[in-house]
């Protein structure tokens, strides 16, 4: 210590011992909401176990009986759509920004579509249930039965009165959400690619598209593996867009047009509700899992960003 | 290959479809942009008035009245939220950035914190209830750690104004003398800062009887923390090392050399990356949820259940009244042009000065 004290000076070793407790307490936050929400939730792990809650389409506030089937499928569901909606378009409009657009206007392009990510998620909720749904309900669901919904057994996701508050509106609003991210990864993956590769490519008398397919896309697929996957991890846990127009309903319907639950928008309706200990216990372990899955999928998606990142810089 | 012209009609065909499809994904998102922001102004032109800020909620059902409750709720949130985040991820990136540079522990708190800015907001609000809203009885955590923060900043500001006046008026030249001044302004500063943080805590800070507004503003803080700490890490990282090592090179500790060279060379990049995070947390609403929860009634007191902007939208938007929901479109309108203002002016700013 003395040693220290006369190679350094007092403010140096102080300000460093400040700002490390600080990132010490970012370290201590994650770790210490892990623990709480393990503890929270001991006692429904404990009636209820690990397999059996998750398989369990049971949800009964009034016997006491909890399973997260139900919450775990409409999250299943509305994210994989929204996922299946989003792609498309974000690749498209990642190409549209690298490749197709005048210079002049890419950067206002580039930043209205991340505004998309800028607006809160609570006004996307309100503006899906009050202009969304309506539109859903009226126009798009009928069309979507009367085309789609005729044939055999991929009909049989469209039946049922259609209402606007259903999983299907919710991915629809999820992947407007979700957009920006896949979109803004992608497009700095693509801006990666080294000219010479384009160039070369161009001189062996191949178009735009081939170019972008099989140029730039290849070079570029572990960011946009990475941006998908963190896309993904926001799909999970977004609460606030999907409690508006998802109806809160214990249930798992095969059709999109039935209104449904997620883990978040069950903590968001009956989190303050919650009576007894074991109910309150069981919606800390829907947290719980939420908790570990999103951390999962981010993690995952980090190491796909930082792997394309040193591939780029090699 | 001989050269064919159908088989190269046919790839220009399909290259300029594919393209097509692309232009039309762009102008997809900018028609959701455009479709979301039209509508959020049309329906909540109608609810702006200045009652709307003025006023505390009339009873459920009949109209008139305001949100005052609300924004004030909102902004007292924001606010302590902000004592609370910037300072631990300011000093975190700088540590990260800084002493810890290149080493493990930065590249594990770095990614961490990467993952914890994407982790569900609604997680946030379930760990904070559990730690701030359950244990009623005890005494409020939350509050004790903000009001810390608080007077530790007007320490902070304290202890430089009277540094400033003291070399006003002592020409001091001696190293003896300085190092005396030093020492007594540094001790006025902290018995300052434990005075202020005494009354503070007293008045301030009660003990927990249930929701209360400190522990919605530590989930937003929660939120807040690795975010300033990433932009922080990445501004501190574009300083050239070079920079650093003139100023070792004349004796600096590194202490310094933060304070006076990094910082300084960084603080538009930094600065503008904490406003973003506060618009960032501005509109969340899932940790609130279960937090500050909401509050009918005009209140300052950070002991009770608080009221915000995003929870009253929500209460508002799904009650059954057509006054309540205008009211929540002005509230939504008025909180998106906040957040989006912010966001464009900050990135204009960054984008100005990184520009090289």
């Amino acid at each position: 210590m003395r040693g220290l004290l006369k190679k350094y000076p007092l403010s140096d070793i102080l300000f460093a011992l400040i700002s490390f407790s600080a990132s010490f307490i970012v370290l201590s936050l994650i770790i210490a909401t892990a623990l709480v929400l393990y503890d929270e939730s001991a006692l429904a792990i404990h009636r209820f176990g690990i397999l059996n809650f998750i398989f369990s389409a049971e949800w009964d506030p009034v016997r006491e009986v909890f399973g997260a089937a139900s919450s775990l499928y409409g999250t299943l569901v509305t994210t994989v759509l929204s996922l299946l909606f989003a792609i498309p378009v974000s690749i498209g409009i990642a190409i549209f920004l690298t490749e197709i657009s005048p210079h002049i206007l890419k950067t206002p392009i580039g930043i209205a579509v991340e505004m998309l990510a800028a607006i809160p998620s609570i006004i996307y909720g309100m503006w899906g249930l009050f202009t969304l749904a309506p539109i859903m309900a009226n126009y798009i669901e009928p069309f979507l039965q009367k085309t789609v919904g005729k044939i055999p057994i991929i009909g049989l996701l469209f039946q049922g009165t259609p209402q606007g508050i259903d999983l299907f509106t919710a991915s629809v609003i999820l992947s407007i959400m979700i957009t920006p991210f896949i979109t803004s990864i992608t497009r700095d993956a693509l801006n990666l690619t080294p000219d010479i590769m384009k160039e070369s490519a161009y001189a062996l008398g191949a178009t735009k598209w081939e170019v972008v397919k099989d140029v730039m896309i290849p070079y570029a697929k572990l960011g946009i593996y990475g941006g998908v996957v963190l896309a993904l991890g926001r799909a999970l846990g977004e609460t606030m867009a999907v409690a508006f127009v998802l109806g809160n309903n214990h249930q798992i319907p095969i059709s999109l047009f039935e209104a449904a639950a997620t883990i978040t928008v069950t903590l968001a309706n009956e989190f303050t509700e919650a009576d007894s200990d074991i109910y309150l216990s069981s919606l800390f372990y829907l947290a719980l899992i939420l908790f570990t899955l999103s951390f999962v999928v981010l993690a995952i998606a980090k190491f796909f960003l930082l792997k394309a990142e040193r591939g780029y810089s090699r | 290959m001989i050269y064919n012209p159908a088989y190269v009609r046919r790839r220009k065909v399909k290259s300029l479809i594919a393209l097509s499809l692309s232009t039309l994904a762009a102008f997809l998102g900018l028609f959701w942009l455009g479709f979301i922001l039209f509508d959020v102004l049309r329906h909540g032109i109608e609810g702006i008035n200045l009652s709307l800020f003025l006023e505390d909620p009339a009873p459920p059902g009949i109209p008139g009245g305001g949100l005052r409750n609300a924004f004030v709720g909102q902004l007292l949130i924001v606010f302590y939220a902000t004592i609370i985040g910037v300072p631990v991820g300011l000093l975190a990136g700088i540590f990260i950035a800084e002493y810890a540079r290149g080493t493990k522990f930065a590249r594990t708190v770095s990614i961490l914190s990467d993952i914890m800015v994407s982790v569900p907001s609604i997680v946030v609000g379930t760990f904070i209830y559990a730690i701030l809203v359950q244990p009623v009885g005890s005494i409020n955590l939350g509050g004790l750690i903000a009001v810390g923060f608080l007077s530790a900043i007007v320490a902070i500001i304290f202890g430089a104004i009277l540094s400033f006046i003291v070399n006003r008026i002592f020409k001091i030249t001696s190293e003896i003398a300085g190092k005396i001044s030093n020492i007594t302004i540094s001790t006025l500063t902290v018995l300052f800062g434990i005075f202020v943080f005494l009354i503070l805590s007293s008045k301030l800070v009660d003990k927990v009887q249930g929701f209360n507004g400190w522990s919605g503003a530590v989930s937003l803080a929660f939120i807040m923390i690795p975010v300033v700490l990433r932009t922080t890490e990445d501004m501190l990282s574009l300083v050239p090392w070079t920079l650093r090592e003139a100023a070792f090179a004349l004796g600096a500790s590194y202490y310094k050399v933060i304070k006076d060279i990094s910082i300084r060379a960084a603080i538009t990049g930094i600065l503008t990356g904490i406003i973003l995070s506060i618009a960032r947390v501005a509109g969340e609403t899932a940790p609130l949820l279960f937090t500050s929860f909401n509050n009918s009634y005009f209140t300052t007191n950070m002991n009770e259940p608080m009221s915000s902007l995003t929870v009253t939208i929500f209460n508002y938007a799904m009650g059954p009244y057509e006054d309540w929901h205008i009211k929540a479109w002005a509230a939504a309108l008025v909180i998106t042009i906040f957040i989006l203002f912010i966001t464009i002016v900050s990135r204009a700013i960054i984008s100005w000065r990184y520009r090289s």
